[in-house]
């Protein structure tokens, strides 16, 4: 039990800390599958595949609140995507999708005072 | 409204309802049609999660469109009868229920006798079974068997593993191998032999022989409890000692209790299922967790850790169970009747807080409550499990206690 509130609390302490350097961007913007939108302002850098997935990295250099708002927009915004289910709290936020021929989740997660990084989860439907 | 705004106001609402406590008011009836007598630990469970909400809704007070209810619950037993699961739908719909909480069986024709009442699946993961444009009264509470089939995928491909996928031929064995046909459709080369198994087969030797001639450094079984415990028990008498991976039904009390004979059979069995815990942490599931064994009791397995304590099962599916009745509940004061058609499209504008302490919603596009992102992996030892390290979602999550 501790070691959640922890963690939570850690999340947190994100919220107030300076932003260091950020990750090396990708030198160029990946295609991802199902045309998967863009959210204004992404800097990707990491794509990857765990067996049918694509899991692609990144940061918005916003809060919580804007990078969420970026990320329900772009895809609601996009043709063909719905957002399933979306949630936020202090620190973190979700927008899960369907669309493209895929499903999955944006997960965000603000770690320094105006970073959020950005994992994006894309599976096949 | 926002999301949250919305909690607050249903929570209110029912609250506010409240009178001196106790229920009084006209019948609504629930059905919870489950295998209560060929399963009995998930009938018992799904219908103790839904007594329990049950029981908090009626202690507040439930007054809709201007009339006191008070819900009640009936269960029937589908024995894993698609046949008799539907016959218990019909007759649900016939006995003017409000609302049917299911296993999950023969949904592909119940949603149909049902004439629009709504329909929560907590425990089969189907993919066709949720479908909001064909099925608009059909909600599902429970991890998909598209979440669970692609979250092993992404688990396993990477580790390199020559996998065996075995998949009884039941409902929910079928039902799986079309998911992991689905989630190793690209990585076929990952996959060492697909065979199916007959359901509840007290010797799978000659299928898990197969197995190991094919080279398998893992096995992938997707079935029944018995199912798994059979693998399991095949696996190791006969001095293999590969890795075993199940769906949710690995963790069924029954696949211990077959082979409590031999308790290091168990150690390393690692099974994908829907996280107990929130991001806010452990503390809402542990308070509903006492709640329900203050009313039930512990759901107890039946075998003892090698200290000699008991273990238990933390209820899971209970909660799922439990959190629709909470959805519903709202649902009815949000449509202001209990006609099922306006409760059916009322359970998609509402929101509550879950036992887990997340939000539990549906929409218009998604009947779903349980995101494929919120499934983990957890591993066994000494009878009890806990979450894997090796996973970026499993690592962050608390293990609960199942001792008691």
């Amino acid at each position: 039990m501790l070691a959640a509130c922890e963690l939570d609390d850690k999340d947190k302490e994100g919220l107030k800390k300076d932003c260091s350097a950020p990750p090396a961007a990708l030198k160029s913007a990946p295609r991802l599958p199902g045309n998967f939108p863009r959210a204004q302002g992404i800097v990707y850098t990491a794509v990857r595949k765990d067996g049918p997935t694509t899991i692609a990295s990144g940061y918005l250099a916003q809060t919580i609140g804007p990078a969420h708002d970026a990320y329900s927009h772009a895809v609601k915004g996009a043709p063909g995507y719905d957002v399933t289910k979306e949630e936020q709290d202090a620190a973190d936020a979700e927008v899960n999708f369907a669309g493209g021929g895929n499903t999955g989740q944006v997960k965000l997660l603000q770690t320094c005072k105006a970073r959020t990084s950005v994992t994006i989860t894309i599976r096949p439907a | 409204m926002t999301r949250v705004a919305l909690i607050i106001a249903m929570t209110l609402a029912l609250a506010a309802c409240g009178g001196s406590g106790h229920a009084h008011g006209k019948p609504l009836v629930i059905v919870v049609n489950a295998p209560f007598t060929r399963t009995p630990y998930l009938g018992r469970t799904i219908e103790n999660g839904v007594r329990l909400a049950v029981g908090e809704v009626n202690a507040a007070g439930l007054r809709v469109g201007g009339t006191s209810y008070e819900l009640r619950v009936q269960t029937k037993d589908s024995a894993l009868s698609p046949a008799r699961a539907v016959s218990n739908v019909r007759s649900a719909a016939d006995e003017h229920a409000v609302a049917v909480v299911d296993e999950g069986t023969g949904i592909d024709a119940s949603w149909r006798v049902a004439r629009g009442l709504p329909i929560c699946i907590v425990f089969a993961g189907g993919a066709r079974a949720v479908d909001p444009t064909t099925r608009p009264n059909v909600f599902r509470i429970a991890p998909t068997d598209h979440g669970v089939a692609f979250r092993l995928a992404e688990y396993l491909i990477p580790k390199h593993l020559r996998i065996a996928l075995l998949h009884d031929d039941s409902d929910y064995g079928s039902a799986g191998a079309s998911a992991l046909a689905a989630a190793f459709s690209q990585n076929r080369s990952s996959v060492a032999v697909d065979e199916t198994v007959p359901a509840d087969a007290l010797d799978l030797g000659p299928q898990v022989l197969r197995a190991r001639r094919a080279h398998a450094t893992a096995l992938l079984v997707w079935g029944r409890p018995a199912t798994i415990a059979s693998a399991i028990a095949a696996a190791r008498s006969s001095g293999w000692d590969v890795p075993v991976f199940a769906p949710p039904t690995g963790a069924d009390p029954f696949v211990r209790q077959q082979l409590a004979d031999h308790p290091s059979w168990v150690n390393g069995l690692t099974f994908a299922a829907g996280r107990l815990t929130a991001e806010v942490g452990p503390g809402p599931f542990t308070s509903f967790e006492q709640r329900y064994e203050g009313a039930y009791g512990v759901d107890r397995v039946g075998v003892k850790t090698r200290a000699g304590q008991e273990v238990v099962e933390p209820p899971e599916t209970a909660m799922y169970a439990y959190d629709f009745v909470n959805l519903l509940a709202a649902a009815l004061l949000k449509a202001g009747s209990v006609d099922p058609g306006k409760v059916t499209r009322a359970l998609e504008e509402v929101t509550t807080e879950g036992a887990n302490g997340d939000e539990r919603a549906f929409n218009r596009s998604s009947h779903e409550g349980v995101v494929d992102d919120d499934v983990y992996f957890a591993r066994f030892s000494d009878m009890t499990y806990a979450p894997v390290k090796d996973d970026p979602l499993s690592a962050t999550l608390p293990t609960i206690d199942q001792t008691r």
